[in-house]
């Protein structure tokens, strides 16, 4: 059959190409190796996590690190083991760690079976929106990198910039801001946050109001919702694409538009990590931000 | 042993395409059944092959259609559909090797090859079945049946071919030679039973008549009884004469006259 | 009439060269399970460890957690997965006479992922004593149950007086999969963040979570029905011709048409459930074999199941190792390769179809 020989021919011209490629992906990807330090054996998931073992001093334990870590700047060089909930056991395993500093909800919980059985020791870091969660933080990473004292130092620290940067913040309720944490734009709906989140969490230290707190986490909400929430401030992240709205774009989205916020002009932008991460830099970020929503030195 | 139907009534909802019709059809015969547009003809050819829900009784070999299974009446009886559908492309080969599965000739590789033969396609056995023209397809369709049911007498009993409209798109020589095929069949001891459009060939091939017109039969007998000018209007609606000469201008080609 | 004479030698036979397929696949295969367990993020390779055994030595505790905990349990789940996938799409594109179904069409699909999704995002709210018992296997049981009950309510659906039409299941199936739709777009609202992420994740489809566990749950139903499946040749080729005459040359269609459907949410449902949403596999296995050997459902269900598993096997390389130590969800390997053979095939559609 002509018409059967000639496909035949192409289809193994096909699959002998994507075999080809096949073959030619797993080599190259085989010979992937990052230069670390000779001391490394520690892998940290979670951004927070990772500041905390830099502040303490033993970034140069670091092996590798998850795709939410981003701070300090020398830990992007690192391997990046991917998303902390869809973890690959043999690619963790391949770098190597004799512990795992992780953030709370590692998974897949087959994938974490599996790393402990390969001796590797596990250990979860609680997650915090409150100054005694970010010191717990901080003391259980200095145990099980076994520089307790050294926590402890960091910890004090950690405490009394926070309480002062919080003492700061604090005014009279009827002088508070109303401020919302916009999350995504992306298709013209905001996402923002309600309560019991980071953001909810850090807008209040920093001397705010949460504009919305009907209800919890990250939600879209209607423009109309919005509108009577009123806000006399957006805050975001500054990221790239659809999260860093240009102001323009910003204040012209019909939702925003009539909102005090909009009439003033009045948007604040910080870094994710720093922002949300309730880590180590924690009172930085409400410094930073109550200096964005009152001025500085109010 | 006959195919005996009685008192078969088919309704579709109101409309009842069948009105109790009996049908005896005897093996070494070939039975045709012939009426209008509309008349049940391909209805009553559905309730003998099972193939529809119907109210009355069919005997084949002696038995009882509804008590046998699928296999066991693949066995005695073939079924040429009046369309032939593929829904995939299997070869022509491939197709008449369908008929083999329940059939009396096992799995054996010449009968599938001897049936296409038979219809004149052995050379076409490897060509795709979507590729052949209507006609042709309805003879590997016809190949197929006949590998179903390869030996018209079998244990005795006979086995039936059962032909929905088998000539419709043939040109006239495929016409005579299929319905010879059907005739031989039938001289071998087999039985058959076709619906037929072409009265002409009805009257060269068949050895007895069913006049069906609304859901009733309105005669049954040979050719000579049953096709004549009354019953013929009555079952059409309109005016028929059999055995009269056309106007003398104009040609006639009968099959009666074709030479195989 | 013809004589016998016009007979001449055996016509060129499509059966034979897909059986000589079986074998072709069947060294394919080995070979893909060989490359499974050489190759992975790790340097630990399967030839060395075999040397090692060979003289003597014992194997180091992470090689024996990576061959025996990582990589052959997901050699395992992969052939399984890969070729219930592929035999369903055979077997549900004969059934319904049509080369562009695939094994979610009666169903198990739109149920599992709303299993999947009920358990993600309102698994907190069962009982401590059932969240004990089942442990952390509340997405995959649930995706069972759900593409089971998804099936079930279809074929009843479209089941009168012990006869069931295809038609009417591939338009209630339809009308499953909006409602289906619907309760999720509901659920994903109520969902968190993180919740949110285990969904895209689930839906991509992945191989990661596998374990020993996993393979032995899901194991033997998938054999079961990729064997029952495998029954259906004959009965699948007759079909071809129409359900009327198919009961003519004496199938059974009735018994056909139930045993393919459970056959299908059997194999479909445990596959969907312990690796999520893996496509393309049961499109486009079925209909490259075609291409290369003919429709005949005998062969057809064979190679496919053979087939199946070589791909997804080699897609799951693959997925661990491109990008390693992170890993590529699956379902974006089969798609990003499935989808330009998918479009080529149909770029050649000639003959491939009822006309």
């Amino acid at each position: 059959m002509r018409l059967c020989t000639r496909t035949s021919g192409q289809l193994a011209a096909l699959l002998t190409a994507m075999f080809g490629a096949f073959v030619a992906l797993t080599v190259s990807a085989q010979q992937n190796a990052a230069p670390v330090s000779p001391h490394a054996d520690v892998l940290s998931l979670g951004g927070s996590v990772t500041e905390i073992v830099a502040a303490l001093g033993q970034q140069h334990r670091l092996k590798a690190r998850d795709s939410t870590s981003s701070y300090p700047p020398g830990v992007t060089d690192l391997p990046d083991v991917g998303y902390v909930r869809s973890l690959s056991p043999e690619g963790v395993l391949s770098v190597g760690p004799s512990l795992i500093l992780s953030e709370e909800g590692a998974g897949p919980p087959e994938a974490l079976d599996v790393i402990r059985a390969a001796d590797v020791d596990f250990v979860e870091v609680p997650d915090a929106l409150t100054t005694e969660g970010i010191l717990r933080k901080i003391e259980v990473i200095g145990d099980a990198l076994g520089v307790a004292d050294r926590a402890d130092g960091l910890a004090a620290e950690v405490e009394t910039a926070l309480s002062a940067a919080m003492a700061d913040a604090e005014r009279p309720e009827a002088d508070k801001k109303r401020v919302l944490f916009v999350l995504s734009t992306q298709g013209g709906r905001i996402n923002a946050s309600g309560a019991g989140t980071a953001a909810d969490a850090l807008i209040r230290m920093a001397g705010g109001v949460n504009a919305v707190s009907e209800f919890e986490g990250y939600k879209q909400i209607t423009d109309e919702a919005v509108g009577l929430a009123a806000p006399d401030v957006i805050l975001m992240m500054d990221r790239g694409g659809d999260h860093g709205l240009a102001d323009d774009e910003l204040f012209d989205m019909p939702s925003i538009r009539m909102t005090p916020a909009a009439q003033t002009r009045s948007v604040v932008r910080m870094d994710g990590l720093l922002m949300l991460g309730f880590g180590p830099r924690t009172a930085d970020a409400v410094r930073q931000l109550n200096d964005a929503l009152y001025g500085q030195g109010a | 042993m006959s195919l005996i139907a009685e008192d078969i009534r088919v309704s579709y909802g109101r409309r009842t395409a069948l009105r109790g019709v009996s049908l005896t059809a005897r093996p070494g015969e070939v039975t045709a059944i012939v009426g209008p547009n509309g008349s049940g003809k391909s209805t009553l050819l559905g309730a003998i092959t099972a193939s529809l829900p119907f109210d009355g009784a069919v005997t084949l070999n002696g038995r009882d259609i509804g008590a046998m299974k699928p296999w066991e009446l693949a066995a005695q009886r073939a079924v040429l559909p009046q369309a032939s559908r593929l829904a995939f492309p299997f070869t022509v080969i491939e197709v008449v090797r369908l008929g083999l599965q329940s059939g009396t000739a096992g799995d054996s590789p010449d009968v599938p090859m001897r049936a296409l033969a038979r219809v004149g396609l052995a050379h076409y056995a490897d060509r795709i079945f979507q590729e052949l023209s209507g006609g042709e397809a309805q003879r590997v369709m016809l190949a197929r049946v006949l590998a179903q049911v390869w030996t018209p007498v079998a244990d005795g009993q006979p086995r039936w071919l059962l032909l929905d409209e088998p000539v419709s798109s043939l040109d006239i020589a495929h016409q005579l030679q299929v319905m010879d095929i059907a005739r031989s069949f039938a001289r071998a001891g087999g039985g058959v039973i076709a619906v037929m459009h072409d009265l002409n060939l009805t009257a060269l091939f068949a050895d007895r008549v069913a006049v069906l017109a609304e859901g009733q039969c309105l005669a049954f007998g040979t050719p000579g009884e049953v096709l004549t000018d009354d019953i013929l209007s009555r079952a059409y609606g309109c005016a028929l004469r059999v055995s009269a000469p056309p106007p003398a201008d104009i040609p006639y080609i009968l099959p009666h006259a074709a030479t195989a | 009439m013809a004589a016998l004479s016009e007979i001449e030698t055996a016509p060129r036979d499509r059966l034979s060269r897909a059986r000589a397929l079986h074998w072709g696949l069947a060294g394919a295969f080995g070979l893909a399970c060989i490359v499974s367990l050489q190759v992975g993020a790790t340097n630990v390779t399967l030839l060395a460890m075999l040397a090692k055994l060979a003289q003597g030595e014992a194997l180091s505790q992470m090689e024996r957690v990576v061959l025996f905990d990582i990589r052959l349990p997901r050699l395992a789940m992969g052939m399984l997965v890969g070729a219930a996938l592929a035999v369903s799409g055979a077997a549900m594109q004969g059934l319904f006479r049509n080369p562009l179904a695939d094994p979610g069409i009666v169903g198990v699909g739109a149920g599992a992922g709303l299993g999947a999704i009920l358990a993600i995002v309102l698994g907190g709210l069962l009982p401590a004593a059932m969240i004990d018992l089942i442990g952390n296997q509340l997405v995959p049981v649930a995706a069972f149950l759900g593409g089971w009950g998804s099936t079930l309510l279809l074929y009843r659906v479209s089941t009168r007086h012990g006869s069931t039409s295809v038609a009417t299941m591939l338009l209630a199936g339809i009308a499953l999969g909006a409602l289906a739709g619907a309760l999720s777009g509901i659920l994903v609202y109520m969902a968190d963040d993180r919740q949110l992420r285990d969904l895209t994740f689930w839906g991509l489809g992945s191989l990661a979570g596998a374990s020993w566990a996993k393979v032995i749950s899901a194991g033997p139903l998938i054999g079961l029905s990729i064997g029952a499946a495998l029954m259906l040749g004959r009965g699948l080729n007759g079909l071809a011709l129409g359900e009327a005459t198919a009961a003519h040359i004496g199938i059974d269609v009735q018994r056909m048409k139930s045993i393919a459907i459970l056959a299908v949410a059997g194999a479909t449902g445990a596959a969907v459930a312990v690796s999520g949403g893996i496509g393309f596999i049961g499109i486009v296995v079925p209909h490259l074999l075609r291409l290369a050997s003919g429709p005949d459902h005998r062969t057809l269900l064979l190679n496919s199941a053979l087939l199946g598993a070589i791909l997804l096997v080699l897609a799951d390389v693959i997925a661990r190792v491109v990008i390693a130590p992170a890993e590529l969800p699956i379902g974006i390997v089969t798609a990003v390769l499935g989808a330009p053979v998918f479009l080529w095939i149909l770029l050649k559609r000639r003959g491939l179809v009822e006309k």
